[in-house]
């Protein structure tokens, strides 16, 4: 099943999530690239119904940029966020609603702080130190509540979220083996290979 | 599980001596798993005038907003400031537009405003989800934790207290009915509004 | 109509509640050396009051009081049962069965019908064979916990955080230098008791008319002073020179 990670530390976020993509007990790719870049500083991990993810991420992707051409800089984390969950809040009440579970986190060039946002389908959405979705966030966040340190450099960033996912892999039935990491900071968004 | 409960949360709203106060929780859940233990759930309307919304939290915001948007509008228009009646009929019309369809959020609201005579007079508000207004004299609550607020506050609440009294019975009976209430808790935010000032304070609570 | 066919050949299965669920309220503190039980004596089926006056508190020896919340007529019955275990105990011992074996008994009569319960919770209050006031709190099949203070029933959730707050002082700190006293004088629990009552008659549909404290008073407790000139109290203990069982009964609001 479906599990994505992120956590803030001294001016970094990490970002990851599987890399399955299954239809029914089947799996049918397993490179799937489930993390979006919307801007240089911009993640977006989302998960959900297949079909909705992807339509509603690419959705996404283009109202930022367009922000982005108009008014010739990007969106801030916080305005995206706020605009996303709109957009989820506004799907929800109409006539086929987007089943889209996200985690947004963006590093804001104008305070230097990175920000996360945990938003579901409903279009909840929290501002938090760490967040996950999917079955892995039962086990996820217990780890995170004993081991994430907001003052931890990347390396320790690394090895806490490597301990979510190790922990994953061993307890859940159903765990997905391959994971995409992305960090966004100060320079921008990078692969990270754990 | 029913969707007023899904995300868990609660609200009480107090009046005492020419001042009010509300408080909520701060837990944000998933059904049974904590999200974040920083989730407001009470917003600044006026200087004088505070709204608690507590139930589904994508409504929480989409609420907030609106009730944004439409207190802006009526300021503008009317070129003053709304009076906490005005607002709590607003409240309830805004509320009763979505009879059919509802808002999953039972509003609480509290504030003061000032008597033409120089006084000031304090008032509290609730509604249900479809925007049936409750004025009480004496205390308000909703949320997951109702009924626990309901006890507590009946056995600890008493006329004309001054601000400080009134912070620590708002306080005491918040905590101790969150504290039986797994969907409500993790810390609490508790504001005390007074004629010249609004006393805002974060307590801790059980983390469990 | 094929349809009205298949309705007619269908067997039509009965089926038969053999529970309701009665209201009200009870609640048991235990002091140091005396132990008060109480519960209203409203009686309802739904929104009907089905009596104002059905007691749900019992004394069962001079140093044991139950009561019992749930489905009155379990309730009645599970009394009475308890009630002949303990006659039974005393023609075979000469003596009543303390306390804590009581909570036992009530353990074991409630677990042996666990697959067809009696839809009740009991809390048990009394003295225990030390002097000691004692709170037993039981569910429905017999799981049963020594405590200071439980309330159950209809307003149990309206009632318990109050009293985690004014008896075990839950979300206070004590004053510099000083501790909260593990257990309460019998002058301020029975106002919290009777708080409690009008507090959950307030906002509870189902609490009501009438309110009946017991208080049991171990034998040579200072608890006695003032307790005999109070209001609507009477005594009810059944033998001399031992514990001291008290009913303070008094109105609760009727709408």
């Amino acid at each position: 099943m479906e599990n994505s990670f992120a956590l803030v530390g001294k001016g970094y976020l990490i970002v990851a999530a599987d890399t399955t993509a299954a239809r029914s007990i089947v799996k049918m790719k397993s490179d799937q690239d489930k993390i979006k870049a919307l801007s240089p500083h911009l993640l977006m991990t989302y998960s959900g119904e297949p079909g909705d993810t992807l339509q509603f991420a690419e959705f996404v992707e283009r109202n930022i940029r367009l922000y982005q051409i108009r008014n010739l800089y990007p969106l801030r984390p916080s305005a995206a966020a706020s605009w996303i969950r709109r957009s989820l809040a506004e799907s929800l009440r109409s006539r086929h609603p987007y089943s889209v579970n996200l985690l947004l986190g963006g590093y804001d060039i104008a305070s230097d702080d990175p920000h996360l946002y945990w938003i579901d389908y409903l279009g909840t959405l929290s501002e938090v130190p760490f967040a996950a979705h999917g079955y892995g966030a039962y086990f996820a966040l217990s780890l995170l509540d004993r081991y994430h340190d907001p003052n931890a450099t990347l390396e320790e960033g690394l090895a806490t979220l490597k301990r979510c996912i190790d922990e994953v892999s061993k307890r859940l039935v159903v765990s997905p083996d391959k994971y995409k990491v992305k960090v966004v900071d100060k320079d921008g968004i990078r692969d990270v290979e754990l | 599980m029913s969707i007023m409960s899904h995300n868990g949360g609660s609200v009480i709203a107090m009046v005492g001596k020419d001042c009010v106060a509300i408080a909520s929780d701060l837990r944000l859940g998933n059904e049974a798993m904590g999200i974040s233990s920083n989730f407001q759930r009470i917003f600044p309307v006026s200087d004088r005038i505070y709204l608690g919304l507590p139930g589904l939290a994508t409504d929480v915001a989409t609420l907030r907003e609106k009730f944004r948007f439409r207190v802006n509008m009526y300021t503008i228009k009317e070129e003053r400031e709304i009076k906490p009646e005005t607002f709590a009929h607003l409240v309830s019309s805004t509320l009763y537009e979505h009879r059919f369809g509802p808002y999953f959020i039972e509003p609480v609201m509290a504030g003061i405003s000032k008597t033409p005579t120089g006084g000031v007079k304090p008032f509290i508000a609730a509604t249900d989800l479809i925007g049936c207004l409750n004025f009480a004299k004496d205390f308000v609550v909703a949320g997951t934790a109702s009924d626990k607020l309901y006890g507590v506050a009946e056995g600890l609440w008493e006329p004309d207290l001054e601000p400080e009294d009134l912070f620590e019975t708002i306080s005491q009976t918040l905590l101790n009915a969150v504290d039986r209430d797994a969907f409500s808790g993790w810390g609490a935010l508790v504001h005390v509004i007074t004629k010249d000032k609004v006393i805002t304070r974060t307590l801790k609570g059980r983390m469990d | 109509m094929p349809g009205s066919m298949v309705a007619m050949t269908q067997p039509v299965q009965q089926s038969f509640n053999p529970y309701t669920e009665n209201g009200g309220t009870i609640l048991a503190i235990a002091g140091s050396d005396f132990s008060v039980i109480a519960g209203d004596t409203r009686q309802s089926e739904g929104y009907s009051i089905q009596t104002r006056y059905a007691p749900k508190v019992f004394r069962l020896t001079d140093k044991a009081v139950l009561a019992v919340n749930g489905f009155a007529a379990d309730g009645n019955m599970f009394v009475k049962k308890v009630k002949q275990r303990l006659e039974w105990y005393r023609h075979a011992h000469a003596k009543d069965m303390p306390i804590r074996a009581i909570a036992r008994l009530i353990q074991t009569m409630l677990y042996a019908r666990r697959f067809f319960p009696y839809y009740v919770y009991n809390i048990l209050g009394g003295i225990e064979e030390d002097g000691t006031g004692a709170v037993y709190s039981f569910d429905p099949v017999g799981s049963y916990e020594r405590e200071t203070c439980r309330a159950a029933g209809a307003a149990q959730s309206l009632v318990q955080p109050f009293l985690d707050n004014q008896i075990y002082f839950k979300n206070q700190t004590p004053a510099a230098g000083t501790q909260f006293p593990q257990h309460l004088p019998l002058t301020s629990v029975l106002p919290l008791v009777i708080d409690s009552f009008t507090s959950a008659t307030e906002r509870h549909i189902e609490v009501g008319d009438g309110l009946e404290i017991y208080v049991v008073v171990a034998s040579g407790s200072t608890s006695l002073q003032g307790l005999q000139n109070l209001r609507g109290v009477q005594e009810v203990t059944g033998t001399t020179d031992g514990e001291r069982v008290f009913v303070i009964r008094r109105e609760l609001k009727k709408d």
